[in-house]
């Protein structure tokens, strides 16, 4: 009888031990440690500050690292860098700049337009009317079909890197094929300036045709 | 003995039914309510008129057969009187095409708009607290039920002592209750029940997060930005499809629209789960501390140091709230650009989270129960339609041929193979 008293108590101590671990602010116990939490250096855990340093000045007793590329370097299968400064002259040198993507495919158009949606859509509207949900609350968001038709791929490659006005760079979101995609894309949601003639003219077809090849 | 085997042999068995019906693991359906968010909420309200019409109703007004079918697949072709009717209305716009909404994926986004009732005013620790009650009515009625039983069985005893006496019936002193063995005996049995119980579900629990909900150190709202505000989750995430981390948001892509927006006006009122309001404007001037950005004069602090930084900018310190053990490998490309899973089947309702907690318990039994039952986008040699990686998988493709399987989930893939997990 003591000894089933005393399991009893026992069993009863552990649940209350166990119950009085939960609370929703902090993370809970694990079993093993050592199993649990990484050795390695994970993405974003906090780095020791005695070992580590993000100041090149300090690299000589301490471990120096920024979890950035080495300056020059391209990742492996990425396009090469564009190397137009961020001023006005650099917008200037875009006026010509063409796409150097060969025309996309519908699987590239696809996923041109998701991206879209995802990152333009928000503010620019899913046709470019710039009627995006955040439109009228971020302010002074350009209506891309009537605007880009003014402009060079080089142009609007220029303002999705560096961003304008109020429009944020999205160079560290969408790597640079991703973004002369959206380019290509851009031009798809485009009015098509020879499709109204082309209903009355019977030679408008072919301009039409030729158009997008070029 | 006799007497407790047969109490053990009919309580056991129910107390094990309890447990087992009490302990269901919610599924969370692929929902309509996402499928709506994804496809259609950027252009349709349920309720009101938006860029397209409410959908509210829409069996009342559209033709009927699979008209609507035909029409989400592809509006521009319908030329029936509705259908031109509709596009009049709302002209110049043309509702987008969704070709690749399956036939039951629109069933469950019209089943959302016909559910869909409007949001009261109600905070929300609502369905919660409601079901608690309710066990704990149980429970004291439970514990009535025992008092009364206790004292008839008492009663019943000194009666039946009286009695004897009255009838000079000699019998052995009765020992009091707390010494009474059957007695002694059920309650240690309970005792035992209920603190194995909580001990095997803390044991269990314990090295897993579920509800885990840290302080972050802004008072960030996925429900103000992914719910009221409606942007996408990959749009701050966008590592969740190119990586195995979902990445969290460095200070800029926050700064790409709060640049502009520097006050909170929205109408969800931010409340944290205490119950004390948040100031949200102090919010997002807490990001312009450490975006480094001055917003009398908009524009980025000089960088005066020439560390690549505005001064006075430093990365903000959120607190991760998914945690997997280092032992599991865990990508989030595989899971949201090759399975095309929805963010919201591990993560929950996101986009009604103030602040977001852990949804589900990121066990293996979890993991491997949806690896079980998923099925992947089988490649389709006849119409040559889902993901072409699966074509080297010859013997199942014959057997959906031979008709011996109709699917194939993720396991019969290699999906529950120790080894893809564990390394």
């Amino acid at each position: 009888m003591k000894k089933t008293a005393i399991i009893a108590t026992l069993v009863l101590s552990t649940a209350v031990v166990f119950i009085s671990c939960d609370s929703k602010r902090q993370p809970g116990k694990v079993y093993m440690p050592d199993m649990a939490y990484s050795r390695a250096y994970e993405s974003y855990a906090l780095r020791d500050s005695n070992i580590f340093t993000t100041n090149p000045a300090d690299a000589g007793h301490k471990i120096f690292y920024n979890s950035l590329p080495p300056a020059g370097t391209v990742r492996r299968g990425d396009m090469l860098p564009f190397n137009v400064p961020n001023d006005s002259a650099g917008l200037a040198m875009t006026a010509q700049m063409q796409n150097p993507l060969p025309p996309a495919t519908g699987r590239d158009l696809e996923e041109a337009g998701r991206l879209f949606n995802i990152n333009c859509a928000i503010c620019h509207g899913a046709k470019g009317e710039s009627n995006g949900p955040l439109a009228e609350k971020v302010g002074g968001v350009k209506n891309i079909i009537t605007a880009s038709p003014k402009f060079s791929d080089g142009h609007l490659f220029f303002v999705m890197t560096y961003g304008q006005n109020n429009m944020g760079s999205y160079a560290s979101q969408l790597s640079r094929e991703q973004r002369w995609r959206i380019v290509q894309y851009i031009r798809t949601l485009e009015p098509k300036t020879e499709a109204a003639p082309a209903a009355t003219a019977a030679a408008a077809p072919k301009a039409d045709s030729a158009a997008v090849k070029k | 003995m006799s007497r407790y085997r047969k109490i053990f042999n009919r309580v056991l068995p129910a107390i094990f039914l309890v447990l087992f019906l009490s302990n269901n693991v919610d599924s969370y359906a692929a929902d309509g309510k996402a499928l709506f968010k994804a496809n259609c909420a950027s252009c349709h309200k349920v309720n009101e008129k938006f860029a397209g019409p409410a959908l509210k109703g829409w069996k009342d007004r559209v033709p009927g057969g699979d008209w609507i079918y035909k029409w989400i697949a592809n509006p521009a072709d319908q030329k029936d009187p509705y259908a031109t009717k509709l596009m009049a209305e709302y002209k110049p716009t043309i509702m987008t095409p969704f070709p690749q909404l399956k036939k039951e994926e629109v069933d469950a986004i019209l089943k959302y708009v016909d559910d869909w009732v409007p949001d009261t005013p109600v905070t929300t620790p609502g369905a919660q607290p409601e079901g608690s009650n309710d066990s704990l009515l149980f429970g004291i009625l439970t514990l009535v039920l025992a008092l009364i039983a206790f004292i008839l069985l008492q009663v019943n005893s000194n009666l039946r002592k009286l009695s004897d006496e009255k009838e000079g019936v000699l019998r052995t002193e009765p020992v009091p209750f707390y010494r009474n063995k059957t007695y002694l005996m059920a309650g240690i049995l309970a005792l035992f029940l209920v603190g194995g119980y909580y001990t095997i579900n803390g044991a269990v629990g314990l090295g897993r997060q579920q509800n885990y909900q840290p302080e972050q150190p802004i008072f960030y709202s996925h429900k103000v930005h992914a719910g009221t505000n409606q942007i996408n989750c990959l749009y701050c995430h966008g590592g969740a499809q190119d990586s195995k981390q979902a990445s969290i948001p460095s200070v800029n892509v926050c700064m790409n629209c709060h640049k502009s927006i520097d006050k909170y006006a929205g109408p969800d009122k931010l409340i944290r789960e205490d119950g004390t309001p948040v100031d949200g404007t102090a919010e997002i001037q807490k990001l312009y501390a450490y975006a480094g950005w001055d917003p009398t004069t908009k524009s980025y602090k000089p960088d005066s140091n020439g560390d690549g930084v505005p001064d006075g900018a430093s990365p903000i310190q959120w607190a991760k709230v998914h945690n997997l053990p280092d032992h599991v490998y865990f990508n989030h490309s595989q899971h949201v650009k090759v399975g095309k899973q929805q963010c919201q089947t591990c993560h929950g309702n996101i986009q009604e989270m103030p602040e977001v907690y852990q949804f589900a318990n990121l066990s293996m039994g979890w993991c491997v129960n949806c690896h079980r039952e998923t099925k992947v986008d089988f490649y389709n040699k006849d119409d040559a339609s889902g993901n072409k990686f699966y074509s080297i998988y010859e013997k199942f493709h014959n057997d959906i041929k031979n008709h011996k399987m109709d699917s194939v989930t993720v396991e019969k893939i290699g999906g529950t193979e120790c080894q893809k997990c564990h390394y």
